[in-house]
């Protein structure tokens, strides 16, 4: 029932009745919002404590405005200036090896005709998607030990040395964005895969009357169909440019290796739960939020002028 | 000869067989059309020449070589789809040199076919447009552009109008007689639209569960319809058709006697399928009419003429008439007279068509 004092503005009534008429949709939309506001609007109250002197016994409110201090401190850190080095190569080379992979793997099983093949293999690669980062990390240790591991025993049947690689900074990089590619490109497929079984089918009969061959498919056709979520996942994974995956860093690193492998994340982790210097931590979250906003800005306005395609 | 004979060919899915041995001839520069219901095979027919689908039994042969183990893009046909199969992120230049550009033709030369393709079919205007900014009949355009410009040995069209207005279609379907008559390519189109059929085939085959009913011209199949399923497809509305017994001058249905001439009298008692026209009756009585009591249910009009919707007996039937300005009085008639000469007889058993008048 409509109340009578509403107003009678003909927006409002419309937006009324549309609440009312849709309202089992917005119900259903109801816990994500929740979620939001909870895990995700709420906890932005807490950042004023980069502009602040926290301390956890006088509060949020409570604690003093300082300015900003711990931005001077953050960008006079050498240890937080290697960390965002370390963040933009690594999401760089996660960029460049990382972003095609699942892409190439789509377009691969795109190709496998045969049905009960096509499906084992991407069951296997799909597979390490599923398992916890610690078993992960477990595994990375375990393939790369300097005895044990299967790495050095081939490196061993070449006459070669063993290599103890995750104590050594150089090799620290290749073997984190060489587990995220076998982690997630699997997985990261599934979209790609979609978006090819959205192409028009007689795109791909009319091209087979025309004499083009797979490759020549390939190319012209179904990567040009799937530009537009191709673009979509690039300013999604753009927009992460600064959150390189903190847990299998975090279990994958030791101090021999910070020198190229501690990243914004583990740095903030490290100054905010470890030492207790929760304002800097903050500022240095807030740092990573706005480089990431930035970049997420820019990728949608470029993708927008250029492609056609965009997030919003 | 750029001629496509098929002959006994088959297509099975598995243990389920939906073409069962076609044979058809197209004579070089024909326009057949296959016609028929959804699911009659005619579609599987044409990706069987096209070489989209594989023969499972049976020749086909273009231009006298057999083709069954050629690749499509070997058999020299160019196909027309019926959604267009235009690539979305090409222009309408690059859409039609896509074929080209894949058999390496020069670029020159490319873009001569292109422009001459272009003009032909008023696509000048278009050719940096993208698909999605075009209209459907634009996009149709196109589609027939990228055949075209292939300069193939036969055209295949699937449906192409079948996404298109009812007055777009008209308009599309003049221009695709146009074509042919000017460029003389071979073609096979398939339509479920009988009216496509009749106005651009130069044959008509009437396909129905993956068998040809018929092979004629549009006329051939129109005055003289095989069996029941023909000529209920071909003719709109379809022809009324109502059970009856021959007597020795005349089909008895109910307790009417539509007179027939010729000789009948071998086949006094035998049950059979009288098909009438809907055109095939006047209001005025003749020498050459039978009367038929009907009911009438409703008068549509179609401007110059209508269609009563009657009923003889419990059986709904429906004819044509003209209007004369006026559709009042056609509510009040209780009878037609049926064109004793134009009246179809079908065996009730096989349902094929009886000659039985000499």
């Amino acid at each position: 029932m409509a109340d009578k004092n509403l107003p009678t503005d003909g927006r409002f009534t419309r937006l009324f009745d549309h609440f009312k008429r849709e309202w089992q949709i917005y119900a259903m939309l109801l816990p994500t919002i929740v979620w939001f506001i909870v895990f995700l609007y709420k906890p932005m109250y807490g950042l004023q404590i980069a502009f602040k002197d926290y301390s956890i016994f006088r509060g949020v409110a409570g604690s003093p405005w300082i300015g900003i201090e711990h931005f001077q401190t953050l960008f006079g850190n050498d240890q937080f200036l290697r960390a965002v080095s370390n963040t933009i190569k690594i999401s760089a080379l996660n960029l460049l090896f990382g972003f095609p992979a699942p892409i190439i793997l789509a377009l691969m099983f795109n190709e496998i005709l045969h049905a009960t093949y096509k499906r084992t293999a991407q069951t296997i690669v799909y597979l390490p998607h599923f398992i916890s980062s610690v078993i992960i990390a477990g595994i990375v240790i375990t393939a790369f030990s300097p005895t044990l591991g299967i790495v050095n025993i081939i490196l061993g049947w070449f006459g070669l040395d063993s290599i103890y690689f995750l104590t050594q900074p150089q090799w620290f990089r290749p073997i984190f964005v060489g587990t995220g590619i076998w982690q997630e490109a699997g997985f990261g497929s599934i979209v790609f895969l979609a978006a090819i079984a959205g192409v028009n089918p007689s795109l791909y009969e009319s091209a087979v009357v025309d004499g083009a061959n797979r490759w020549q498919m390939m190319w012209k056709i179904t990567i040009p169909s799937i530009l537009p979520t191709i673009l979509i996942m690039l300013i999604i994974r753009i927009g992460n440019v600064m959150e390189v995956s903190f847990e299998l860093v975090i279990l994958l690193y030791q101090p021999a290796t910070y020198e190229t492998a501690d990243v914004v994340n583990t740095w903030i982790y490290r100054q905010g739960l470890q030492s207790g210097q929760y304002d800097l931590a903050a500022a240095g979250g807030l740092f990573n939020a706005v480089v990431a906003f930035v970049l997420v800005m820019t990728a949608n306005t470029l993708s927008r002028r250029f492609s056609r395609t965009s997030l919003w | 000869m750029s001629g496509v004979n098929l002959s006994g060919i088959v297509k099975s899915y598995g243990a389920v067989q939906v073409v069962h041995g076609i044979d058809l001839d197209v004579a070089e520069k024909e326009f057949v059309v296959l016609v028929g219901p959804s699911g009659c095979g005619k579609s599987t027919t044409l990706r069987m020449i096209a070489g989209l689908e594989e023969i499972t039994a049976g020749d086909l042969t273009i231009d006298d070589k057999r083709m069954n183990r050629i690749a499509p893009k070997d058999r020299d046909v160019a196909m027309v789809f019926q959604n267009y199969a235009l690539y979305p992120h090409l222009n309408v230049a690059d859409n039609m040199a896509f074929g080209l550009r894949i058999r390496k033709m020069p670029k020159a030369e490319i873009q001569t076919t292109i422009a001459d393709v272009a003009e032909i079919l008023g696509l000048t205007d278009y050719l940096e447009r993208r698909p999605a900014d075009l209209s459907g009949g634009q996009r149709q355009r196109v589609a027939m552009g990228r055949a075209i410009v292939r300069h193939p040995k036969v055209f295949l069209f699937d449906e192409p109008l079948s996404n298109l207005d009812a007055k777009l279609r008209t308009q599309m379907r003049a221009e695709i007689k146009r074509l042919h008559n000017r460029l003389g390519v071979t073609s096979v189109y398939v339509t479920h639209d009988q009216v496509e059929a009749m106005t651009l085939a130069d044959r008509i085959v009437v396909m129905n569960d993956g068998r040809i009913e018929q092979i004629g011209t549009p006329m051939e199949l129109f005055n003289d319809p095989a069996n029941i399923f023909v000529a209920g497809f071909l003719g709109s509305p379809p022809m009324n058709m109502v059970n009856g017994v021959l007597t020795k001058n005349s089909a008895k249905i109910g307790a009417t006697e539509v007179k027939l001439n010729g000789a009948l009298a071998n086949h006094v008692g035998r049950e059979v399928v009288v098909g009438i026209r809907p055109e095939h009756v006047t209001l005025k009585a003749s020498a050459k009419t039978s009367p038929l009591p009907i009911t009438m249910d409703l008068v549509e009009p179609l401007g110059s003429e209508a269609l009563l919707h009657a009923r003889f007996g419990k059986q709904e039937m429906v004819f044509k008439a003209e209007t004369k300005g006026d559709i009042a009085p056609l509510w009040n008639v209780d009878k037609v007279h049926v064109t004793t000469d134009l009246v179809k007889l079908f065996d009730a058993q096989t349902g094929q068509a009886l000659n039985l008048r000499g």
